[in-house]
């Protein structure tokens, strides 16, 4: 009963706020009255039932490409960052340039992700990667760099190796800060993943929702579009509670941002 | 005592969650009564004056050359419009702008327009710039292709965005071999791969690869049997019913700028070029050459141009309808008016 109540007690926020904004959306597209700009949420749901064979084709080739660029992400960001907390001269010299994967515009390399990888999953999951991985990088270097420095001492006093400092302390210290990294990049990997399908998605049976999205625009069926956001957010949402729940699993017994309060 | 401090706090918590309620309530009204003032925004703010905003769909380029002319060589003023071209964006749909009243005239296509009012949204077509479609697919020379069936027929990559030409191409030449992937403009990939073909402006693209050093080969969609009016200036129904007058001098105005444009294109296009550096001056002067048999037909030697026909649009209703682009409700009739009739 008692943990009936608690899932309770999390979900009737979320859910208070949902039901508030669908009442919303309902009030505004009926008093707006344009349903090319914005469609009732009822209209939301009937074309995504109508339509939900394309769209679940869409969600699964989005959701592969999304994961994809999220792993290539985790691991590459992960040592990226573990090299370099490693040195204090290839953190001078590179660190800077890591900043380009944050604030490079995807439209303006589209091109060549094209010709490199040619259209489709792999130039889409190379937007998603670009687009997801600095997080990882940055947030994986500040957790290593952040070990408790009396630990540190006092496995140097225990004659420890690097290499066992660096597995036994630093890493599992840096953990949380590597865990929040990777909440944001997941996010990240579907925007990028559907920025890289208007860039650079094929047509076809099974296209992506960022072809689909920009497909429905063009012909003017912004019900369709709503559509495919809801469910590329959805996306975004199932990867973020699967990263909570790792994040859980790994470091909740001893970590007091995994443990309820 | 104890019990009348929990039972104050209770009242305080009560009249709190009142004045939350209260305040939501007021939010919601406040939120709706700027939705409504959003739907009522006039379609012109300057709807009694001259003064009148024309929205073009892309950047200053020779497709738009007549309008610039106008505004330049002074017809808009002769006929008592000060009209402020706006450019914008790529992918804007400026059909929307037109219903929403955020412009009063602006460019598009006759399929769009079709769409547009399949949607609810009341627009019509006042002038047609293009009376041949202009849209192109560009293909490499060496690769031999003597049609557009061809590039469908073979491997290698087409650029394109989702259109209706697209379907209607690609429900022509089935099955369709060639990869189809998102267009987002520009021709850098079709330049570093032989076995891309890309969509154009057979007035732009193919002209800018040529420059660059590449081999284009263009086929018209037309050709196919593909052919809305394009560039074509809409107004909203409520402006037309409102202000025939002034819909009238605009497409007199459209008719005198793009004559005085398609006979001397050189200073408009230098003006065009200072609003738009990233087309070089060349280019313009090829460009305005290459659209003038697009725009000026035995149809417009006949009734002038930007004229429509009621056959022309029935034929693009009829194919949308087809395609499953639209459904048989929108009626072509509706979609357009030459206002000098």
């Amino acid at each position: 009963v008692k943990k009936r109540h608690s899932i309770f007690a999390s979900l009737w926020p979320p859910l208070v706020v949902l039901v508030a904004a669908i009442v919303v959306m309902h009030i505004w597209a009926k008093v707006l009255d344009k349903p090319f700009l914005l469609p009732t949420p009822r209209e939301v749901a009937d074309i995504a039932v109508q339509r939900h064979e394309d769209l679940l084709a869409s969600l699964w080739t989005t959701t592969k490409a999304a994961l994809i660029g999220f792993f290539a992400s985790g691991v590459c960001g992960i040592a990226v960052g573990m090299a370099l907390a490693a040195s204090s001269l290839v953190r001078r010299a590179f660190y800077p340039y890591t900043v380009f994967f944050q604030t490079v515009p995807i439209v303006a390399i589209a091109p060549l992700l094209m010709i490199w990888c040619g259209p489709g999953m792999g130039a889409v999951s190379l937007c998603a990667f670009i687009v997801s991985v600095f997080p990882v990088i940055a947030s994986t270097l500040s957790g290593l760099l952040s070990t408790d420095r009396a630990l540190e001492d006092l496995f140097r006093l225990y004659g420890a190796s690097a290499w066992a400092r660096l597995w036994k302390l630093k890493l599992p210290s840096a953990l949380p800060s590597i865990f929040t990294g990777l909440r944001v990049a997941s996010g990240l990997a579907v925007i990028g993943t559907v920025v890289g399908e208007f860039l650079v998605g094929l047509f076809g049976p099974g296209e992506g929702l960022g072809v689909r999205i920009v497909a429905a625009k063009k012909q003017g069926h912004t019900d369709e579009v709503f559509a495919a956001v809801l469910i590329a957010s959805l996306l975004g949402l199932a990867m973020f509670a699967a990263i909570n729940l790792a994040a859980k699993l790994l470091i909740g017994h001893w970590h007091v941002s995994e443990q309820e309060r | 005592m104890r019990e009348d401090i929990v039972r104050t706090n209770q009242k305080s918590e009560i009249r709190m969650t009142k004045r939350n309620a209260l305040m939501g309530a007021f939010c919601l009204l406040a939120a709706t009564f700027f939705c409504g003032c959003d739907k009522n925004r006039g379609s012109s703010a300057s709807a009694n004056s001259g003064n009148v905003k024309l929205t073009l769909d892309w950047k200053p380029e020779p497709e738009f050359g007549g309008f610039y002319a106008a505004n330049q060589d002074g017809a808009f003023s002769k006929h008592g419009l000060n009209v402020a071209i706006a450019p914008a964006g790529e992918g804007a749909d400026t059909w929307q702008l037109v219903a929403t009243g955020q412009t009063d005239f602006a460019t598009s296509t006759a399929d769009q327009v079709l769409i547009a009012r399949k949607q609810g949204a009341d627009v019509v077509a006042i002038f047609a710039v293009y009376q041949t479609f202009p849209q192109g697919i560009m293909v490499h020379q060496a690769r031999g292709f003597k049609s557009i069936k061809d590039v469908f027929g073979n491997s290698g990559v087409l650029l394109a965005e989702d259109n209706s030409w697209l379907h209607f191409l690609q429900n022509k030449f089935p099955p369709v071999q060639v990869k189809i992937a998102n267009y987002s403009g520009g021709i850098s990939e079709f330049l570093a791969k032989k076995d891309y073909s890309q969509q154009c402006f057979v007035t732009s693209e193919p002209i800018l690869a040529k420059h660059q050093g590449g081999d284009p080969q263009t086929f018209l969609i037309a050709d196919e049997g593909f052919n809305p009016y394009t560039t074509v200036v809409i107004c909203s129904g409520d402006f037309w019913r409102a202000h025939p007058e002034k819909v009238k001098s605009m497409a007199a105005a459209c008719r005198e700028g793009w004559r005085d444009y398609l006979d001397h294109p050189d200073p408009v296009n230098a003006t065009m070029h200072g609003l738009n550096q990233d087309m070089d001056l060349q280019t313009f002067g090829e460009a305005a050459v290459a659209q003038k048999p697009l725009i000026e037909t035995d149809e417009t030697k006949a009734n002038g141009l930007g004229t429509m026909t009621p056959q022309r649009w029935k034929d693009l209703a009829d194919q949308l309808v087809k395609l499953g682009v639209i459904d048989g409700s929108v009626n072509p009739g509706q979609c357009f008016v030459n206002p000098g009739e």
